[in-house]
């Protein structure tokens, strides 16, 4: 794993460096920087930060089944996870509202009530920002098609694109 | 903190859930009454496939995390099939977290989904009797006899669904 991974380094050249450094800061960020940040990435930046370990360092989860301390997290697994970060908040989120088609989220079972933080996917599936943030971190999947989530944010991103 | 009343709420949903509307093939209750983390199912041996007749009790053990995780699923009744273990652990592709796939049979598709619940489950282990899959055996001997020598894998899953009757 390691000769590949240098090898991807040495093939990105300073272009992965530049982004590796950035994104590992957004892993760390929350403690100095939070004044800066936007009131929604505060509230993403806290969903990733509820689970914390006994001596009060988050988790992560660089596989769906591996869960480890971010201090135990290699540096390749920090920037997986701070690029998923990165991707989530780029999903469209907001507020549910009673004109809204889908009346229950189906990971929590609970039906949405106008005020809910909601989390639209690309596939149009909608579900709490809370159930569906924490499923993504583990797989990047809507759990209702089974889309691959960057696919379909690239598409995405091709379509408005040609507009 | 949130992670515990979230699972143990939807889990107290299901229940409620499936004791108001039973589903055809199974019933399902808690194993001891304080504890929303431990099931025990019956399932009936699905008709018109080899288990027909039988009566299977099997435990769910569900992890704080779920619906984030996957519950693992135990047969306590012995039973003879190529997916079940020989302790009665089950081994199906959506009871395994996605990236766990260790031999890449499984697609993600097919795995574990937060959007399953002790329903969506039985149901693909009902299905699972009906149709075991010997890509991946659990229990490799019960798989072999299946494909090679199925009289004796028949009066193998008989004894059981016997047995079952006799429990």
């Amino acid at each position: 794993m390691g000769n590949c991974l240098s090898h991807f380094c040495s093939a990105m050249g300073n272009c992965l460096k530049g982004s590796a450094s950035d994104d590992v800061s957004l892993l760390r960020g929350g403690d100095g920087t939070r004044e800066s940040l936007s009131s929604d990435q505060i509230h993403s930046s806290e969903i990733f930060h509820q689970q914390l370990s006994e001596s009060n360092v988050p988790e992560y989860y660089p596989s769906p089944n591996v869960r480890r301390p971010l201090n135990q997290l290699t540096e390749e697994e920090q920037i997986k996870i701070a690029k998923r970060m990165g991707l989530i908040q780029h999903l469209p989120s907001g507020v549910f509202d009673e004109s809204a088609k889908p009346r229950e989220c189906v990971i929590c079972m609970i039906d949405f009530v106008p005020g809910d933080r909601v989390r639209y996917m690309p596939c149009m599936h909608v579900y709490h920002v809370k159930c569906i943030d924490d499923w993504l971190m583990r797989s990047f999947t809507c759990p209702s098609c089974m889309e691959p989530v960057d696919v379909a944010l690239f598409l995405t991103y091709e379509t408005s694109g040609h507009r | 903190m949130g992670e515990s009343s979230q699972s143990s709420l939807l889990l107290r949903k299901q229940l409620s859930e499936l004791n108001k509307n039973p589903v055809e093939g199974f019933s399902a209750g808690l194993i001891d009454d304080v504890d929303i983390y431990k099931w025990e199912v019956l399932i009936i041996g699905p008709p018109e496939t080899l288990y027909e007749g039988g009566f299977f009790k099997a435990h769910l053990f569900f992890p704080k995390e779920y619906p984030l995780r996957p519950p693992k699923m135990k047969f306590i009744t012995e039973i003879w099939h190529p997916n079940i273990d020989k302790n009665g652990d089950v081994c199906i592709s959506i009871l395994h977290e996605p990236g766990d796939d260790k031999w890449g049979y499984e697609k993600a598709s097919e795995r574990w989904l937060p959007v399953h619940t002790v329903e969506t489950i039985l149901i693909s282990v009902i299905s699972m009797l009906a149709d075991p899959n010997d890509e991946s055996p659990a229990n490799v001997d019960a798989a072999k006899e299946w494909r090679e020598n199925f009289p004796e894998f028949k009066k193998k899953v008989a004894k059981c669904i016997r047995r079952s009757q006799e429990e």
